[in-house]
């Protein structure tokens, strides 16, 4: 039984982990380039929701408002900074943006200190479900719905629009697209900051599971790259299934091994990179 | 054989070696300089500690410099939290800066390995780490620790709760894989054999987790009495944190063995902490004479109350000092010499530092979360339950000093 629980709380991990990482793989899948700062939009979303909660505003305004405003930040700095070195190697790529995620972390720690704090769960999701042996917060439980409709949103706004099609055709080739006249720096800096934007919002979602500390999102990129490695660079059902593998496999460690259960997620991301270098659903 | 030729080597070699600590022990004096390296963890998981241990030393260097006369200076070293890096912070430092005395080290782990470097380059070392073996089996010369170790936190912590709550016979325990939660699992299951009392299952965790809500399904499925976090710092507001969440406090009682303490508190806010019990080094309210001062001057010089980060380093800090103008040196060896035995009004009360294996004896602390309804100010988090003493024997530890 214990198992059957693990692997439902394993879901749970699994599809914080899939938002948390899929803004990565829209990022990488579009620009080929390697955001290193993701971490820190999920950090600074996460900050957002707590100094908007601390100051009385509703979680559920906290929450979308903390998104956007991380996408704002993240569309800014694309445009002003991070285009002019997409044509570099991919060397200038991460100098770039793990100076950027330091940058956010010192800010974050200026700003908010260096202690970290609680985000109160909103009242409405206070409580637990219980059945039998099993007990799971509310919470969580409507994190796992929210994000299954986003995963859902996303893959139709992906697949089934225009907007994604264009987004999917710029992955392919810019230099198409712009030759058949779409702004190419534009839509490179709309995805950029949505890709920003998830991570955001998965950084407040995360807030009232974890809490808020200044470090929280180098944890998160490191996890974010598990999944979008395991995943498949760039590929969006490959982020969804890799999320729920890793966070299954992670919940179930935790059980048959517990000392190994961080140990596990890296030991799966090494198998698939000898056996599948692409990834679970990574393009030939 | 002796002769008239040898007599003399002998004798001058001897003279020398007797002049020594005294020509390098008024060397502070006559430069009128002392620094006191600060290793500990500036950046990663455990910044925080290390930002207010910078601080309380910040506070005993100036409190020495205007008592001495002379300049006091301390010199932040950041470990990481990780003992290969904190042993290079420690050989710079020895190396590039000549500094002798050492105050830090938070983590067991990375405590144990400079205090070994730290003898090997003559200096001293006085750390709050608490795995048993610091003043135990793993004890030097130059390494001394003011905090209570892994044993007595235990004692000090689960005891009071045991008599508090005799129903509660099935605990559970969280810990993370190193030489310090080993310590306080090795007690704590000790201590439950002692009582007869069921200890159903233990989660071991990396000290890298930060995701627990696997542990935690694991001590749901035990049905435990009690849930004893044995983890420490950030990991042990997570676990806290997420353990909440899933409805435990309602369902049983909640014990951290070794809270990081105020800066711990106001990380996880009033609610959270609510009936939650905490073993504790020091507590800010504690009426003692020394800590009623440095609670003065943290306030009047930083604005807040100060915590047990910022605490431990300034009393490791200003015994350091004391010890080295007692001796008048910052060489190691002698610095040691005078820190072995010492009794002094401490931030815990009258505390002495046992000469055997170096380990200062003082009181840990049992407090209990308050409501937020109840607290008479802003960082009035909780109350104290007890406080008291335990501690191994020197010949028990295993260390050899002596």
């Amino acid at each position: 039984m214990i198992y059957l629980f693990q692997v439902l709380n394993g879901i749970g991990l699994g599809m914080l982990y899939f938002l948390l990482a899929v803004g990565l793989s829209i990022i990488f899948g579009l620009l080929q380039f390697v955001n290193f700062a993701h971490g820190a939009f999920y950090l600074l979303g996460a900050y957002l929701t707590y100094d908007l909660v601390e100051r009385d505003i509703s979680f559920w305004v906290a929450m979308p408002a903390a998104a956007v405003i991380v996408a704002l930040v993240a569309g800014l700095t694309e445009a002003s900074l991070l285009r002019r070195i997409y044509k570099l190697p991919h060397t200038f790529h991460i100098l770039v943006t793990v100076g950027l995620a330091l940058v956010i972390q010192e800010f974050v720690i200026v700003v908010w200190g260096p202690l970290g704090g609680s985000v109160a769960t909103p009242k409405s999701l206070a409580g637990v479900l219980i059945i039998g042996d099993f007990i799971y917060p509310y919470y969580r439980i409507f994190a796992i719905c929210f994000t299954a409709v986003l995963a859902f949103v996303l893959y139709w706004a992906l697949e089934r629009t225009r907007l994604g099609a264009i987004v999917r055709a710029g992955s392919e080739s810019t230099e198409t697209m712009a030759l058949l006249g779409y702004d190419t720096l534009r839509i490179n800096t709309a995805v950029f900051a949505f890709g920003a934007g998830l991570a955001g919002l998965a950084g407040a979602l995360a807030a009232p599971i974890r809490g808020v500390e200044p470090f929280m999102g180098v944890e998160a990129l490191s996890v974010a790259f598990v999944v979008v490695v395991i995943g498949g660079m760039g590929s969006y059902v490959g982020a969804l299934a890799a999320g729920l593998l890793v966070g299954v496999i992670q919940s179930l460690m935790a059980t048959i091994w517990p000392e190994g259960a961080r140990l596990m997620i890296y030991v799966a991301m090494a198998f698939v990179i000898v056996t599948m270098p692409r990834g679970l659903f990574g393009r030939v | 054989m002796t002769n008239r030729r040898n007599f003399l080597r002998y004798t001058a070699a001897l003279g020398a070696t007797t002049a020594l600590p005294g020509i390098i022990g008024r060397a502070y004096a006559a430069t009128g300089a002392m620094t006191v390296g600060i290793p500990v963890p500036i950046s990663g998981a455990f910044a925080a500690n290390g930002k207010f241990a910078s601080m309380g030393a910040i506070i005993a260097a100036e409190e020495a410099a205007a008592n001495l006369g002379v300049d006091v200076s301390t010199l932040d070293l950041d470990t990481e939290g990780k003992p290969a890096t904190a042993v290079r912070r420690v050989q710079d430092g020895i190396a590039q800066d000549g500094v002798k005395l050492f105050a830090g080290g938070i983590l067991s782990s990375e405590s144990l390995a400079m205090g070994k470097e730290i003898e090997r380059g003559g200096g001293v070392f006085m750390t709050t780490a608490g795995a048993d073996e610091i003043t135990g089996s793993d004890c030097n010369s130059a390494t001394f620790r003011w905090s209570v170790p892994t044993f007595g936190a235990i004692e000090q912590t689960l005891r009071p709760i045991i008599d508090a709550i005799p129903d509660a016979k099935r605990w559970y325990t969280i810990t993370p894989q190193y030489v310090f939660g080993e310590g306080l699992l090795n007690a704590t299951t000790n201590l439950l054999a002692e009582k007869g009392l069921e200890h159903v299952g233990n989660s071991y965790h990396s000290l890298t987790e930060k995701e627990f809500s696997g542990y935690i399904t694991n001590a749901i499925a035990a049905k435990p009495d009690v849930l004893l976090l044995l983890n420490f710092g950030s990991q042990s507001s997570d676990t806290l944190r997420q353990a909440i969440s899933f409805g435990l406090k309602e369902r049983m009682t909640i014990v951290i063995a070794w809270a990081s303490g105020l800066e711990q508190f106001e990380g996880l806010g009033a609610d959270v902490c609510e009936g939650v019990y905490f073993g504790a080094q020091y507590w800010h309210n504690v009426d003692a004479p020394l800590n009623n001062a440095l609670r003065a001057k943290v306030r009047e010089k930083y604005d807040i109350n100060p915590n047990y980060s910022l605490a431990g380093s300034y009393i490791c800090t200003k015994l350091l000092l004391d010890a080295a103008a007692k001796a008048g040196t910052t060489d190691g060896p002698a610095v040691a010499a005078a820190l072995s035995g010492m009794a002094y009004d401490g931030l815990t009360g009258p505390e002495t530092i046992r000469a055997e294996d170096h380990q200062v004896m003082k009181d840990y602390y049992l407090l209990k979360g308050k409501a937020k309804a109840d607290m008479q100010d802003a960082d009035d988090y909780a109350e104290v339950i007890s406080a008291g003493q335990s501690f191994l024997s020197p010949a028990d530890s295993g260390c050899k000093l002596g």
